[in-house]
């Protein structure tokens, strides 16, 4: 560090965050992931701008075409621009794969912390309420929720917040488990702090980076449980494209046009790959443990 | 120890009671008659009342689900909507996921334990950079995607391996393989980028931890340090992600015996539920959630026997 960085009018605050900043902008990887993420993100949103034809257009003079001017990527079974769908049905994915985890950890992380803070009956409660949940794999959930409710986008998103929300909860509560027989958490027991202030100051900030990890691995995976609900024919329904019932459909066209079934995958891959490579940077920086 | 297990069971056996009333109740909130499904699709009133009363669909809630129980304990499910028995279907599925899960398993656990392994103690080489870029690959690939290569590779343009379907091992042990071999490759692959990625940072963890640095400072090896004292501690997280992992294989199960076209239990479940098969449904799902609840048992207690401390603490609480 240089005596330029330690100059006195910057913050503490505002310090640690310019050197978060540079640490996060010296990992190439995450960058990309950060470009990518953000480019899926924007191209979910500008559909209509960036797709160059609508996602139920069909054109019957090219009927599985092959790639071309005309087409980018080529076209399907009903002559549809296969390009296009891509570009439409990020939009399912990224709703999926953000609005899902964001549902669990608004309700997981509490949870959580209440039973490994607390221990005792709470945690019992809570443990064996999370293990019910555990006990339905989410695509089971999935299939049930379908059943009820009907098959939709916004039910496979419940069933993907209650896929990831148990795991969170064990994850939350393992770490508040340990926390509370931390040092500093006696000290500030032995200090006279609250309950609630020692969970918000001294537990939930100690497992950020952890929950980061935990997200890192959500998102993607949400993004790819909606993919698998689509394509199962649980989650988006058709004509709403979709990565998942993109390849579902190709299913039927493997030996024909095996490209069918190879761009949408791509999609998924690259997506869920940016997320991933953009939480992994986010994590050696926020997480001291493996960044020393 | 005796006192732990027997907590664990008893709460084991709240967990399958709670997932036997939710799964009866849930099942009974489905909209539509499952009287009139399974007089199929007859609506004179005189033969639904004929089939509640076969069903005992016409009796209370509370002696439904106590028949239902019952009947369970002693090994009878009920008739499904082919009026074949319940219990004898999902006994014939339940082996071929069984034998895709295991073998999953132990792809998943042989490559991600070493890799995890290979990678915190070789941190920041070579071999760490590339465990974990193919974690971060194995990662972000939907499996059921790379299933649909499998086949487009392996099966429609290589001819190597068949593009679907089952022979029992019995019949014939190769062709049990070449079968299994794609989607068991596919679930583990998927299993051991998670448990890699676990490994690795829990290696780490122990690796930095002050009783590591004692045992080196006690002169010990190198290779008694990481195998006796990082290894061990790290091998508790392990076993918790496989146990967090169950909930995903039986849904990878599920996805993999679709995309190979394999008459197993996950087949059988989705199956169920498209066709609103009540007895079906109720059945599977009491089998899921107690198969579940003891291999988390068997989970909690091989935790305990490497981790004391969960022990005692547990027993203390």
């Amino acid at each position: 560090m240089s005596f330029a960085d330690a100059a006195p009018r910057l913050s503490p605050r505002a310090r640690r965050r310019r050197i978060l900043r540079r640490r996060f902008l010296r990992r190439p990887f995450a960058v990309i992931g950060l470009v990518v993420a953000v480019a899926f993100v924007l191209g979910a949103i500008l559909a209509p701008v960036v797709a160059p034809y609508s996602a139920a257009a069909t054109d019957f003079n090219s009927v599985l075409g092959h790639s071309s001017g005309k087409h980018l990527l080529g076209t399907d079974e009903l002559g549809r621009d296969v390009f296009s769908r891509i570009v439409w049905g990020a939009r399912a994915s990224i709703e999926a794969g953000v609005f899902s985890v964001l549902i669990a950890m608004a309700f997981a992380v509490p949870v959580g912390v209440v039973a490994g803070y607390y221990r005792g009956w709470p945690d019992t409660v809570i443990a064996r309420a999370t293990d019910v949940l555990l006990a339905f794999p989410f695509l089971i959930l999935a299939i049930g929720l379908s059943a009820i409710l009907g098959p939709s986008l916004t039910n496979a998103m419940l069933a993907l917040g209650f896929g990831v929300a148990p795991q969170l909860i064990r994850v939350a509560r393992g770490e508040a488990l340990a926390l509370r027989e931390e040092d500093y958490v006696r000290a500030a027991i032995a200090n006279g702090a609250g309950d609630i202030r020692i969970m918000a100051r001294h537990v939930i900030p100690n497992m950020i980076p952890t929950l980061i990890v935990q997200a890192t691995v959500a998102i993607p995976a949400a993004i790819i449980g909606e993919a698998v609900l689509s394509f199962l024919g649980l989650g988006v329904q058709p004509p709403t494209p979709s990565w998942g019932v993109m390849l579902a459909d190709a299913q039927s066209y493997l030996t024909q046009a095996p490209r069918l079934a190879i761009y949408p995958g791509v999609a998924i891959f690259l997506c869920s790959l940016s997320f991933n490579l953009l939480g992994d940077g986010l994590r050696d920086v926020l997480d001291p443990r493996t960044t020393r | 120890m005796g006192g732990f297990l027997l907590r664990k069971a008893g709460a084991a056996l709240v967990v399958v009671f709670c997932s036997s009333v939710l799964v009866f109740l849930g099942v009974r909130a489905l909209p539509g008659d499952p009287a009139i499904a399974l007089s199929g699709e007859n609506n004179d009133p005189a033969v639904l009342a004929a089939v509640r009363h076969q069903y005992g669909l016409d009796k209370p809630l509370p002696v439904q689900y106590a028949k239902w129980i019952w009947r369970a304990l002693h090994g009878n499910l009920g008739l499904d909507n082919r009026q074949l028995p319940v219990a004898h279907t999902i006994v014939t599925r339940i082996p071929i996921s069984l034998e895709l899960a295991l073998l999953s398993v132990l792809v998943g656990a042989v490559i991600g334990i070493t890799a995890g392994v290979i990678a915190a103690v070789r941190r920041g080489r070579v071999e760490d950079h590339a465990a974990t870029t193919l974690a971060l690959v194995g990662l972000s690939l939907p499996h059921f995607w790379l299933g649909l290569l499998m086949i487009i590779v392996f099966a429609v343009d290589l001819h190597w391996l068949p593009a679907g379907g089952y022979v029992s091992f019995g019949a014939d042990p190769v062709g049990n393989l070449e079968h299994m071999a794609m989607p068991a490759l596919v679930l583990g692959t998927g299993l051991s980028a998670v448990l890699m990625r676990q490994m690795r940072s829990s290696m780490l963890t122990s690796l930095g931890a002050d009783y590591v640095r004692t045992a080196r400072a006690k002169g010990l090896s190198e290779w008694a340090v990481v195998g006796k004292h990082a290894f061990r501690n790290s091998l508790i997280t392990v076993t918790t992600v496989i146990g967090l992992q169950l909930g995903a294989l039986i849904s990878g199960v599920v996805i993999t015996e679709v995309i190979f076209v394999i008459p197993g239990f996950g087949r059988l479940t989705l199956d169920a539920a498209t066709a609103r098969d009540y007895t079906m449904i109720q059945g599977v799902v009491l089998v899921t959630a107690t198969g579940y609840v003891v291999v988390n048992l068997l989970v909690d207690v091989v935790y305990s026997l490497l981790n004391p401390r969960i022990r005692h603490a547990g027993s203390a609480g």
